[in-house]
């Protein structure tokens, strides 16, 4: 279902070339809780920005859905984002202006959605992650997990095929991350496809299935049995 | 979607609420200017306009010309060509004229027991009344029986009998002239009515007196100072100016004009607009300058929110807004600055107008293209000078963007 073919990333910085990723492969199929391991430096950002569509590979392949994503254009590669993948960040990243509904309906907006159909949709996505008492507030009046939660509800919103979670955990205290890795670990098991990007040890144990990077190379892929 | 971005523009604009005002604030001066000085200049036209058509319609008049000083000669001498005679013969001779009557006019003293009051004295004929849509507010005008005899009889404007008789009646009454240090004595016929001031100064300070008195008694010249001649109609008054032009160039042997000079109202309404619209133009042009200034603003308050707001744009690429989503998002943005500052604007300028208007006593003359054509503008410069950071915003690198601090 998603298939990174020998990936290479190369920044130019400056007149020096570094190169973040130096020929990475793996498959994930449907319904797996992946987690992407590995020191700061060992490429795993990069790695995830290019499983996400905000960046794409120097060299290599990447098929998501039966689609190789590696060379297409910005607003195609958007459109990929909109309807194939969900983004949980580390610092939530939600719009503080607005309500956490219309956060929620963001994805919703581009993908061209009518107002009362979003509408629906969001407040569904909030209920699954028990938030559908704070659709209204504010994201400044919610607490870190709560705002954490909105977020997954934001990216399950468009029936993704993959949740691409950033060190979801990485703003929360342990007592409300572990309730955040829980909601991941229950979607895994409605057949969701997780993947998740942790330095973490504590926090990749909750995955079936943990790659290591290093340097810019897969260290150690390992499944959980 | 395009309901849904205007919102999202609005709302933005409304958590900054003192920095959109100041950002709309150049806007606001410039559309308001524009409508102000647009509304001003056409209600001082309207006025003038009026004023020149309160003058008598379809007036030419026919003024001798002045000859050319040589060396240290005095210029200023009138050009002695017009005679009453000459004024019938013009008459007769062009067929869109209706009627040429002649004017001789000098200053005088009015002596009335202890007063005195400087005034114009204007000699002319029975038709005068009517080439100038002058009516009389009692006792009558100069007749032809007065104009044959030479009678020393006078006409008052309202003004000057107020001035001289106060409240008394001055029919029948006595008044003392002095022209040139000598005396007549004269009697007091008729009183015109009041009337607005026209280009030629205050009608109602003036005195009437038969032309013929004025050139045997007054003046002692076989000429007059000038001719008013009248189209037989508005339509036909350049037809007439052609052909008394015509005439005299014969008449006068006159090839280069410079015996006689012709002033229509047409001429002179001419000249105002000509004047009026470029003294628009000019101010109008100061205006759209702060037009200028205030897209520059807009463009710099939006160039500083897109680098504030460069998280959020990561954001909703990162949630699938494509670069043209960002794009209009931003530049929808800027035209609400615009548009809203061009509505404030609109207010303003139309209060201003009216205050002006009030105070000059003039019509308050709104037009609405000159609204239009602001507001229009107003937004022309959001969308130009927000293109700028709209193109900034969306051509962001998501990455990046969702790295900012």
């Amino acid at each position: 279902m998603l298939e990174i073919k020998k990936i290479k990333k190369i920044y130019q910085m400056g007149k020096v070339k570094v190169e973040a990723l130096r020929g990475v492969s793996f498959y994930i199929d449907k319904g797996e809780f992946v987690a992407i391991m590995g020191p700061s430096g060992s490429g795993k950002s990069t790695l995830m920005h290019i499983i996400g569509c905000l960046d794409q590979p120097t060299e290599g392949s990447f098929i998501i859905g039966g689609k190789d994503v590696s060379k297409l254009n910005d607003d195609r590669l958007a459109e990929i984002r909109n309807k194939r993948i969900g983004f949980v960040f580390q610092q939530f990243n939600l719009l503080s202006r607005t309500s956490i509904l219309h956060n929620v309906e963001i994805p919703l907006i581009y993908a061209g959605l009518k107002t009362k159909q979003r509408r629906e949709l969001a407040k569904q996505a909030l209920e699954s992650v028990g938030l559908g008492d704070r659709a209204k507030h504010k994201p400044n009046e919610i607490s870190g997990g709560e705002k954490q939660r909105a977020a997954i509800a934001r990216a399950l919103v468009n029936d993704p095929l993959i949740i691409l979670a950033d060190e979801p955990t990485g703003n929360l205290d342990t007592k409300t991350g572990e309730e955040i890795m829980k909601i991941f670990y229950k979607l895994h098991q409605q057949g969701n496809t997780v993947i998740m990007v942790t330095h973490e040890a504590e926090v990749a144990r909750h995955a079936r299935r943990i790659i290591h990077l290093r340097d810019g190379l897969i260290e150690k892929d390992e499944v959980k049995t | 979607m395009i309901f849904e971005i205007i919102k999202l523009a609005i709302e933005s604009l409304k958590a900054n609420k003192l920095r959109t005002f100041l950002s709309m604030l150049g806007i606001i001066i410039g559309v308001g200017a524009v409508i102000a000085i647009v509304s001003i200049g056409s209600g001082a036209r309207e006025q003038i306009t009026a004023r020149i058509s309160n003058l008598g319609s379809n007036v030419i008049n026919i003024l001798p010309g002045t000859s050319r000083g040589w060396g240290g000669r005095v210029s200023a001498s009138s050009v002695d060509v017009f005679t009453l005679e000459l004024a019938d013969y013009i008459e007769k001779v062009s067929p869109s004229v209706k009627r040429v009557i002649p004017i001789s006019q000098g200053s005088g003293l009015l002596i009335k027991g202890n007063f005195n009051i400087q005034t114009t004295i204007i000699g002319t004929d029975a038709d005068y009344q009517e080439i100038n849509n002058y009516n009389l507010a009692m006792g009558q005008f100069i007749n032809e029986g007065d104009l044959d005899t030479s009678r020393n009889i006078i006409v008052l404007g309202s003004e000057l009998t107020e001035e001289l008789f106060g409240n008394d009646n001055p029919l029948g009454e006595k008044i003392k002239l002095s022209y040139q240090k000598r005396d007549y004595l004269f009697t007091v016929i008729g009183v015109m009515e009041e009337k607005g001031a026209g280009l030629t100064g205050n009608l109602n300070k003036q005195a009437y007196i038969p032309i013929t008195t004025f050139m045997k008694k007054l003046s002692n010249s076989r000429f007059v100072s000038y001719y008013m001649a009248q189209a037989k109609s508005g339509d036909e008054a350049s037809a007439a100016v052609g052909e008394i032009e015509y005439f005299l160039i014969k008449y006068l042997e006159d090839e280069d004009q410079e015996k006689f000079n012709l002033q229509s109202q047409d001429q002179i309404l001419d000249t105002i607009s000509s004047v009026t619209a470029s003294l628009s133009l000019m101010l109008g042009g100061i205006a759209a300058i702060s037009l200028l200034v205030g897209g520059i603003g807009i463009m710099n308050i939006m160039l500083v929110s897109v680098t504030e707001r460069t998280r959020e744009i990561g954001i909703r690429k990162a949630l699938g807004a494509k670069n043209k989503n960002i794009m209009s998002q931003f530049l929808i943005e800027a035209l609400s600055l615009s548009g809203m500052g061009g509505l404030i604007g609109i207010f303003f300028g139309w209060l201003g107008a009216y205050a002006i208007a009030q105070a000059g006593k003039w019509p308050l003359v709104v037009a609405p293209i000159s609204v239009l054509l602001a507001f229009g503008f107003a937004l022309i410069i959001g969308l130009f000078f927000g293109l700028y950071p709209a193109m900034k915003a969306a051509k962001m690198d998501p990455v990046d963007a969702l790295r900012y601090e």
